[in-house]
């Protein structure tokens, strides 16, 4: 090498530290982009390395606040109706999510429309204005949830929201995005700018452009972003949920017609496990998300007519009700197993507890049969292509990739597996990482008091079918009737719905 | 909290794109109807392998005429899950899962309508199992009686919302003939008393799963030739036999109604007012007018919404879906307020945005970004072989045909400040108005 060339490069290095320490652009590390050609929109997806588990005790909410004073407010520019007003004749929009450890800025935009959009997006992001009128509306709203809507109008994702509450109690999981509600009421303008200060800074972002963009809309959102301020990297412990021991019961107590079951237990398990492939199959085969290929959808809908659809998951999966593929971005070190069983009648309550965890035992002891697996597994091979159809969801999973170290493309990585896996190594997975022991069980319905005493003294759970049932399916009843479950009466606890989320 | 009326807000978006000249649908398409009336339209695109294949069944909860029947055409959604002679409903759904397809199906008022996307390998496997379950379907007495248990829990399901309850109220008091009377998932009374209605269930198969009743929509990777011939071979001995249903048509409303309807649990009161619109008819210059004053009074960038919601703060939600059905039915206003005191205020103000429309003309530049808007909202939202068709599904289950998406789109680029005033003067009147009240009780 001659010595010339060796000092442009010394030099090129050194100039592009100083350039990198100054903040001049976002580093190429920081960079997941999915080039579509073909694709005339662009989406981004900015990932910020902070979720709620961030929100300081008593400021539960704080995360998904001040994401949300990003997107649906004013920013310094502009105010909020006048952004409305100007993203309108493009027909798009930004929004944010927040999850446990991930929080989400993003936007999709016709290419004809970039030059109207960019600003909004990038002022969304790098200049709020913090307007006090746009926080009470936001906290308004939050309010309105967790009041109303969360403990009235869905008591299926009420039941839910319970469960991942009890199980991690005390950790920065324990408590919903949404916050409590006298959390809510102690967050301040003050607190929302330190959070932002704190957490929107240059080393906790990872920059996702996706779709049929030119490139230099890559160097100029590098440089724009690198407005952000400088700060550490947000570095948090995993959570560590309580060691459930035996089945542990929470009845909500409230006006229900009908009764929603959720039900789990950590999993020490997540996709960058190469175990993972093969408990997802396990799970498929149980429980595959609104699917009637779902044994339990088998046992308990198909057939007995009980409710509407039985699943199963290995990841967190909000909003189950409203979408039919996994979510993408809301990635978490720590999840759980979990079993939701949409409402049942109230009086088959105790009879379909007794069939979800005989399912789940008999899954744990006895695993798969070949012909089983062999279906799950031709069935994965081509279900998840239907996973990511849109540039916006294929970017959604790089990130995620990039959340749990995958090198390469999770989707990609799943169907190779699926290629090379075994029966065994479905039922190994089982017998390593699931059990029936030691559940969280939530109930949400009415006369709770009834099915804790039916609970705790194993009482028979009769059922009575409105319309025949097939011999088999009455044989089969005759066991689950008395099957038997261990619930202690110190496991049981009763809370009223106007007491949740205080 | 805003996700409610979403799904509504997306079917006008369908009708603005590009110039006067350009045809609004971008995509080559081609229509073909077999002997039995059957219609099969075909739209390749690109799409990694991957095709949408939509059955759109001609009938609804509209088709549901005679009495104690309501909710009839959605429990039929789920008897269409039941196999048939030859693939009876374990083996159907061992197949389908080897397929890996998502599928699933949804009823409306208008139509119900089966949905699956699968890699285009498939297609032949495809076309063969829905035909037959179209053409064979087969359950026996018990599996009808247990279907209707789910169709009851999800019955319970929906019933928790307080939308769902404001809605029921809004229809049932709109409506005292048409059969738009009742919601599409039925009064509680008739789908508590489905597991008694097995033979009805067999004459309501032979009456509306006929051809002539039902279209094809096939889109994604797919050779056309081919597909047709797949489609002739499996579906040309699919016997005609549609029998139309009797719905009797509402009587004009001579006066403004009105009711209040209680809900079990917690929450906000909703408001919702209600105006008798008239069926889909793109030829109609009203009421494509009304479609697009709909967004200009009641959108996100209306002047409405900006008061009450982002200055004064009084409404948690409001938002509006006007009719796109098959014979009259109702455009719809629909607020979630703050306070039990604000609701006379909310009511007022909703009824003075639409004075307004009727007395002055909109801006014009207002009128001109809607357009924009629902040119890019459309452009951006095809872009998977599943949404183009599901996008499609609603206009070709009321008019029968793709055609009436160019034709609505001719006349709404044409509609100009004064159409939007003159709609707001035909639609938004008192004696046609129905106004319903929710309040939580507890």
């Amino acid at each position: 090498m001659k010595p010339k060339t060796f000092s442009i490069l010394i030099w090129g290095f050194m100039l592009s530290t100083l350039l990198s320490n100054c903040g001049s652009k976002i580093d190429d590390s920081r960079l997941v982009l999915l080039p579509v050609t073909s694709d005339p929109t662009i989406s981004f997806r900015i990932y910020f390395k902070t979720g709620f588990q961030d929100d300081p005790a008593g400021k539960e909410g704080l995360a998904y606040i001040t994401a949300h004073m990003l997107t649906e407010a004013a920013t310094q520019n502009n105010s909020y109706d006048a952004i409305i007003a100007k993203l309108f004749p493009l027909a798009a929009d930004y929004g944010a999510s927040v999850s446990a450890e991930m929080t989400i800025i993003s936007g999709r935009i016709h290419k004809d429309n970039l030059t109207a959009y960019y600003p909004l997006f990038t002022d969304a992001i790098l200049k709020p204005a913090f307007d006090e009128a746009d926080l009470n509306r936001i906290k308004s709203n939050l309010q309105n949830h967790l009041e109303n809507e969360l403990k009235y109008a869905s008591d299926e994702e009420l039941g839910k929201a319970v469960l991942y509450n009890e199980i991690f109690a005390g950790t920065g999981y324990g408590h919903l995005a949404e916050g409590l509600l006298s959390s809510l009421k102690a967050i301040t303008i003050d607190d929302i700018r330190d959070f932002y200060k704190q957490m929107y800074n240059r080393q906790n972002v990872i920059v996702g452009i996706g779709g049929g963009y030119e490139y230099a809309l890559v160097e100029n959102l590098q440089k724009d972003l690198s407005k952000l301020p400088a700060g550490p990297e947000n570095v948090t412990h995993k959570a560590v949920p309580y060691d459930i021991q035996g089945l542990k019961v929470t009845i909500v107590r409230k006006n229900a017609n009908a009764t929603a079951i959720s039900l789990g237990f950590p999993i020490n398990i997540t996709r960058d496990n190469p175990d993972w492939y093969a408990l997802a199959v396990a799970n498929s085969w149980f429980g595959e998300h609104r699917n009637s290929s779902s044994h339990l959808y088998q046992v308990i809908r198909e057939a007995r007519g009980l409710n509407y659809g039985d699943y199963s998951y290995i990841e967190n999966f909000p909003n189950g009700g409203r979408r039919q593929f996994p979510p993408v971005n809301v990635a978490r070190r720590q999840q759980l197993f979990e079993i939701w069983i949409r409402p049942v009648p109230n009086e088959t309550r105790h009879f379909v507890l007794r069939a979800t965890i005989r399912e789940l035992h008999n899954l744990v002891e006895s695993g798969l049969t070949p012909e089983q697996f062999e279906l799950t597994r031709n069935f994965l091979l081509k279900y998840i292509l239907h996973y990511a159809p849109t540039t916006m969801l294929q970017l959604g999973y790089a990130i995620d990739d990039r959340f749990y170290g995958i090198d390469g493309s999770h989707l990609e990585k799943f169907r190779a597996a699926l290629d090379s896996m075994t029966v065994e190594d479905v039922n190994n997975a089982v017998r390593k990482y699931l059990q029936y022991d030691n559940l969280q069980i939530v109930f949400v319905t009415n006369d709770a008091e009834q099915l804790r005493d039916d609970l705790i003294n194993n009482s028979p759970s009769p059922i009575k079918y409105a319309t025949p049932k097939p011999k088999e399916v009455l044989e089969d009843d005759k066991q689950l009737v008395n099957y038997p479950l261990d619930i202690q009466a110190e496991n049981v606890k009763i809370v009223d719905v106007q007491d949740l989320f205080l | 909290m805003k996700e409610h009326f979403v799904g509504f807000i997306f079917l006008i978006g369908l009708f603005l794109i590009g110039q006067a000249a350009e045809p609004i649908f971008p995509y080559k398409y081609n229509v073909k109807i077999l002997g039995n009336g059957l219609k099969v339209i075909l739209i390749p695109l690109e799409s990694n392998g991957i095709v949408a294949y939509y059955s759109i069944t001609r009938t609804g909860s509209r088709d549901e005429w005679e009495a104690g029947h309501s909710g009839f055409a959605h429990l039929f959604e789920h008897m269409m899950f039941r196999g048939t002679v030859k693939y009876p409903g374990p083996m159907y759904d061992k197949i389908m899962t080897e397929l890996g397809a998502d599928a699933n199906a949804y009823t409306t008022d208008d139509y119900t309508c089966y949905h699956l996307n699968f890699a285009a390998e498939d297609l032949e496997k495809v076309i063969e199992m829905e035909s037959d379950r179209f053409m064979n379907l087969k359950y026996n007495e018990p599996e009808f009686k247990t279907e209707t248990g789910a169709v009851y829990g999800e019955f319970l399901k929906g019933r928790v919302s307080p939308w769902y309850v404001l809605y029921e109220k809004m229809y049932d008091t709109a409506f005292d003939q048409h059969t738009y009377k009742h919601t599409t998932i039925g009064f509680e009374a008739d789908v508590k008393a489905m597991p008694t209605m097995y033979s009805f269930s067999q004459s309501f198969f032979k009456h509306y799963y006929r051809p002539e009743n039902v279209v094809l929509v096939i889109a994604g990777q797919l050779d056309t030739v081919k597909t047709l011939e797949l489609v002739h071979n499996y579906y040309d001995s699919w016997k005609p036999g549609y029998v139309a249903p009797k719905i009797t048509p509402e009587p004009p409303q001579t006066a403004e109604r009105s009711a209040a309807v209680s809900y079990s649990g917690k929450t906000l009161p909703l408001l919702m007012v209600g105006f008798k619109s008239d069926a889909y008819d793109p030829d109609n210059r009203k009421y494509v007018a009304g479609l697009l004053l709909e967004q200009l009074a009641f959108g996100e960038n209306s002047d409405l919404y900006k008061r009450l919601v982002l200055k004064e703060q009084k409404v948690e939600y409001i938002g509006s879906n006007f009719s796109v059905n098959r014979d009259p039915k109702l455009n719809e206003i629909t607020a979630m307020i703050k306070s039990e005191a604000d609701i006379d205020y909310v009511r007022d103000q909703i009824y003075m945005t639409l004075e307004q429309f009727k007395t002055e003309a909109v801006d014009e530049s207002r009128l001109n970004d809607l357009k924009r808007h629902l040119k890019y909202d459309f452009l951006m939202n095809l872009d998977t072989p599943d949404n183009v068709a599901g996008k499609l599904a609603n206009f070709i289950a009321i008019t029968g045909g793709i055609e009436t998406v160019d034709r609505l789109y001719s006349e709404m680029i044409d509609i100009t400040t004064t159409d939007i005033q003159e709609a707001a003067q035909y639609y938004c009147v008192p004696e046609k108005r129905t106004v319903v009240i929710l309040k939580g009780v507890e």
